[in-house]
C-alpha cells in the first residue's frame, strides 16, 4: 500500500510504527515535501493479514492488492462443473424458472448456485416438467428426506 | 492523537461488522445443535473420516439426529463413503438444505460440489502468494457452508477435520469452546506421538477434549474370525496419550471397501469391527451425557 500526498503528488514516506495496541499498529506516514503527517490505525484483522505474510511493518513491506469489493470470493474457489455430471448427453432440455424459484435460488451460497440449479433441472426434467418453481423445490427436499 | 479504540466506527470498512455478521448467522444456525464433536488426529491416514461416518451411523442407529461436516475442504472423503457424491442441494426459503445418507445422516463435504479430477482453487492477488491466504480463505469458507446450511435440530454435528496437529488447533479456535474434539490414531509410536501433541495443544484451549480411539488396532481376518497385529510396536508400548481411551477398532478390509463404494456400516454390528464400533459410539454417548432416541 503506498500513500501519496495529493498536493505535492509524492509519495508519503513511512515515519513510526506504534506498538500493538489490542491488536491495532498506528503507522504514521509524512509528506517529505510539505511534512503534512497522517496515521494509518488498522484494525485486529489487517494487522493479522500483514503478519501471516511473515513481514513487519516499517521493517519491509508485502505487496499484494485487495480482493475485488463487494464480490463473494467463494464461488471461484468451486471449479466449473458444466459436463461434470455423468449420463447427460448433448444438449439438455431448457428448463424455466418462476421467479418464486430464482427468489430462493438467489438466496443460498453462490457457490453452491451453479450445483444447485444443474441439480434442480435435471430433477425437474426426469419428472417431465419444464419449469422449476416452489413445488419441485418443496418435492425435491422431500424426495431426497431434506 | 486518537487510536484505534479511540474512534467509533471503522471509516466505512465494514470488515468487522462482515465477519460479526457471519459469527452471529453461525450461532443462529447451530442454535438447535446440542453437541459438536471434531474428529481430529494430527497425524494423516490414521482413518478419521471412516471412523466419523462410522460412529455417525451406529449413534443414527440409537435413534439420534446426526450430521456430518466433512472440513477437509481440500481432501474431502465423506461425499464418497457416504454415498453424497454428486448430491442434489436444495434451496430452502434462505438456506440450502443438506444432503442425507440413505440412513438419514445429514453430510456436507465438498467432495459434493467438486468432482474428484478437480480441486478448490484458491485464487490470490499476490502472485506465489496463495500459501498466505489458503487457511484464512479455508475458514472464510467454512464459517460460510456453517451459516448457508440447514443444520436445523441435532443431536450431534461431527466435523471431520483434515490432518495436522497446528489445523486442529486452528479449528478449535474457530469452532470454539461448544466444540468437543475426538482424537484418532492408530497403534504405531509416530501416530501416538502426533496425537500426543495435538491433545497438548488442545489442552492449552478452552475445548474439551473427549478422550481418543485406537483405530486398526489389529485387523478382522475373515478366514480366522479373529483379530491379528497389524502393527508391529509390541502390547508393551505405552500409548502416550493422557486422555481417555474411547476404545479401540480393528481393520476390516471388507469395510474399506463398503467405504469406497458409499455403502454404511449398518447392520453390520455382528462384526468385531462393529461391536467395536458400538463400543466406541456407546462411551462417546456417555461422555456427552447424550440419551438415545426413545
Amino acid at each position: 500500500m503506498k500513500f501519496l500526498c495529493v498536493p505535492c503528488d509524492s509519495p508519503m514516506k513511512l515515519q513510526t510504527v506504534g506498538p500493538p495496541e489490542r491488536g491495532s499498529l498506528s503507522i504514521v506516514y509524512s509528506c517529505p515535501e510539505c511534512g503534512y503527517e497522517m496515521a494509518m490505525l488498522t484494525n485486529a484483522y489487517e494487522t493479522q493479514v500483514v503478519q501471516s505474510l511473515g513481514v513487519r511493518v516499517g521493517v519491509e513491506s508485502g505487496s499484494g492488492s485487495a480482493a475485488e469489493p463487494n464480490k463473494c470470493p467463494f464461488p471461484a474457489m468451486i471449479p466449473s462443473t458444466e459436463g461434470a455430471r455423468p449420463g447427460q448427453t448433448g444438449e439438455p432440455i431448457p428448463v424455466r424458472w418462476t421467479a418464486a424459484a430464482e427468489a430462493r435460488l438467489a438466496n443460498i451460497p453462490e457457490f453452491v448456485r451453479p450445483m444447485a440449479r444443474t441439480g434442480i433441472e435435471r430433477f425437474a426434467r426426469e419428472r417431465g416438467a419444464l419449469e422449476v418453481d416452489e413445488t419441485i423445490l418443496d418435492a425435491a427436499r422431500d424426495f431426497f428426506g431434506m | 492523537m486518537k487510536r484505534y479504540h479511540d474512534i467509533v466506527g471503522d471509516g466505512g470498512s465494514r470488515v468487522l461488522e462482515q465477519v460479526a455478521a457471519q459469527r452471529t448467522r453461525i450461532t443462529e444456525g447451530l442454535a438447535e445443535v446440542r453437541h459438536l464433536v471434531a474428529v481430529g488426529s494430527g497425524k494423516g491416514g490414521v482413518g478419521k473420516s471412516t471412523l466419523t461416518l462410522h460412529l455417525a451411523g451406529a449413534l443414527r442407529a440409537r435413534g439420534l439426529r446426526i450430521a456430518i461436516l466433512d472440513a477437509d475442504f481440500n481432501g474431502p472423503s465423506q461425499a464418497r463413503m457416504a454415498g453424497v457424491l454428486g448430491a442434489l442441494f436444495v434451496p430452502g426459503t434462505r438456506k440450502v438444505a443438506l444432503p442425507r445418507t440413505r440412513n438419514g445422516i445429514a453430510v456436507f463435504s465438498m467432495g459434493s460440489l467438486i468432482p474428484e479430477s478437480q480441486a478448490l482453487e484458491f485464487e490470490s492477488a499476490a502472485d506465489d502468494e496463495s500459501h498466505t491466504w489458503r487457511a484464512t480463505r479455508e475458514f472464510a469458507l467454512l464459517g460460510e457452508v456453517l451459516a448457508s446450511f440447514e443444520w436445523g435440530a441435532l443431536d450431534l454435528l461431527m466435523f471431520d477435520l483434515p490432518p495436522g496437529a497446528e489445523r486442529t488447533v486452528q479449528y478449535a479456535d474457530f469452532l470454539g469452546p461448544r466444540t468437543s474434539f475426538l482424537l484418532v490414531t492408530i497403534p504405531s509410536d509416530v501416530a501416538r506421538g502426533v496425537v500426543a501433541r495435538s491433545a497438548a495443544a488442545l489442552s492449552k484451549g478452552r475445548n474439551r477434549l473427549l478422550g481418543y480411539v485406537e483405530n486398526m488396532s489389529g485387523y478382522y481376518c475373515r478366514d480366522c474370525d479373529a483379530i491379528k497385529p497389524l502393527f508391529d510396536t509390541g502390547q508393551d508400548s505405552p500409548s502416550h496419550l493422557e486422555i481417555p481411551c474411547l476404545g479401540t477398532v480393528p481393520f476390516d478390509p471388507e469395510l474399506a471397501r463398503h467405504c469406497d463404494r458409499g455403502i454404511p456400516l449398518a447392520e453390520r454390528t455382528e462384526t468385531p469391527v462393529g461391536r467395536a464400533l458400538e463400543r466406541v459410539a456407546q462411551q462417546l454417548l456417555e461422555s456427552l451425557e447424550l440419551e438415545p432416541a426413545r
